[in-house]
């Protein structure tokens, strides 16, 4: 028994990796495409112009208060009939930036926010432009503070790739999908595929558990 | 080298700075007084635009301040600004703090900024700090930092904001020191301060403001022996009976 299960896994495994690494290269490609677009975002949330912030501000109540799966249907299904085609692929990276993008930019406006205006007062009557406050003072402490959630939220994205299964993406759980309408072992499928996600999201833990703890002193 | 010309401004309702005109010499030592919200701060917050004006001029070493169009980095490169909290940068050590601005504002070369600062700490007496960390200093500590920080960009005009307020009575004297040794330096000076002794050792003149007006200006010795007004009186005979 015990072997013609292993036979069966040594059978599906090649299938596996296949669909590991299509979620790897989705949540890599849309891990650093959020935190560009997060901390860009972020950036003008916290910042003067009160225009941006509030249209920032209503990009993410929409994000954040709309399941992920709807979204990827709006973007998947409903942009074609304004004339915007994407593929399965490419419409699962644009979905996952944006819902990402949102979450990111609250943790980096709130990270800035608890940097005090002193901070920034003290920068700007040094002369320093903008940019160089902000990169040479406000960045370094905010870190502090944005580098903790910003992993635990990247060990969240990356689970959301399962998601993208609806839109037929390869990925790991569409291959796990595929694979239990063949095989009757349900079980040792979706194990296996939750498996293989925890092994790319429990380093992340880990870090994110250090990093809080580094932080905090 | 400053000047204050019908310079009004609100926050929301309140009228923190009412019609003031001033003008500072080149070298002169003003000490700024009056009682808590009277607008002091708010007055030499203006002076490198911390705060904004809504009516008036503030012309600045001939740059137009009020003017939304004056490039601000030039105009406060050439003025040095001490806060009552200091405003350390918590993550730098005292040195790069200091560093920070000559390099890049100023552009200076690394080598060239680390002499500079340490020049400076040799000033308020903290050399052997430099490597030190904000959060090690005292209070008082923190604040000769802050000054040297301000001085490392050879600035032509030092404002205080309450540099001594938010420390302990026994660090205030090491603190005024230094700025006393500034005051011999000929440095323009603005001081926001309750320090009586320091503005009739130092000033040149004493303004005292109420409600957002100066009230009364003069030299310390006339402002505290023989004020003119009752309010001054009033406020001369409060601090002084503590």
């Amino acid at each position: 028994m015990m072997a013609f299960y292993f036979s069966r896994l040594v059978e599906i495994f090649p299938f596996f990796l296949k669909g590991l690494w299509m979620t790897t290269q989705i949540a890599f490609i849309s891990l650093v495409s959020c935190t560009l677009l997060g901390f860009f975002l972020g950036i003008f949330r916290s910042g003067s112009n009160v225009f941006l912030k509030r249209i920032i501000g209503v990009y993410v109540a929409f994000v954040r208060g709309t399941p992920f799966v709807v979204q990827i249907f709006i973007i998947f299904f409903i942009l074609p009939d304004w004339g915007i085609q994407l593929k399965a692929f490419p419409a699962a990276l644009l979905a996952m930036a944006i819902m990402g993008s949102a979450f990111i930019c609250e943790i980096v406006a709130g990270g800035i926010e608890s940097i005090s205006r002193g901070q920034w007062e003290a920068a700007s009557s040094s002369g320093l432009t903008l940019f160089q406050q902000l990169r040479l003072v406000i960045m370094p402490q905010a870190m502090r503070v944005i580098l903790p959630p910003l992993v635990g939220q990247y060990v969240l994205l990356i689970k959301d790739t399962s998601v993208v299964s609806v839109i037929g993406v390869m990925e790991l759980t569409r291959v796990g999908w595929v694979t239990v309408v063949r095989i009757p072992e349900g079980l040792m499928v979706f194990s296996l595929v939750g498996i293989l996600y925890f092994v790319i999201s429990y380093p992340l833990i880990l870090l994110s558990n250090y990093l809080e703890r580094k932080m905090a002193l | 080298m400053i000047e204050f010309k019908n310079v009004d401004k609100w926050f929301g309702k309140l009228h923190v700075l009412n019609n003031i005109n001033l003008k500072i010499a080149k070298g002169e030592v003003l000490v700024i007084c009056g009682p808590s919200g009277s607008g002091k701060s708010t007055l030499i917050r203006c002076i490198n635009r911390l705060e904004n004006i809504q009516k008036g001029e503030i012309i600045v070493n001939d740059i137009p301040v009020h003017d939304k169009a004056t490039n601000l980095t030039k105009l406060r490169a050439d003025i040095g600004f001490v806060f009552q909290q200091f405003h350390l940068y918590p993550h730098m050590t005292v040195l790069q703090n200091i560093m920070l601005a000559p390099i890049n504002v100023k552009k200076i070369a690394k080598n060239e900024a680390e002499k500079i600062a340490i020049e400076k700490l040799e000033q308020v007496g903290l050399t052997d700090k430099s490597g030190a960390y904000p959060a090690q200093l005292s209070g008082g500590q923190q604040q000769r930092v802050a000054i040297a920080r301000g001085l490392a960009m050879s600035p032509e005009i030092m404002l205080f904001d309450e540099p001594t307020s938010a420390l302990d009575p026994e660090m205030i004297g090491e603190v005024l020191d230094v700025m006393v040794n500034l005051v011999s330096e000929g440095m323009t000076m603005c001081v926001v301060t309750h320090e009586m002794g320091f503005a009739r050792k130092v000033a040149d003149r004493v303004l005292f403001m109420d409600e957002g007006k100066i009230i009364e200006t003069g030299k310390p010795a006339d402002f505290f022996d023989n004020p003119q007004t009752e309010r001054a009186e009033d406020f001369i005979s409060r601090i002084l009976t503590h």
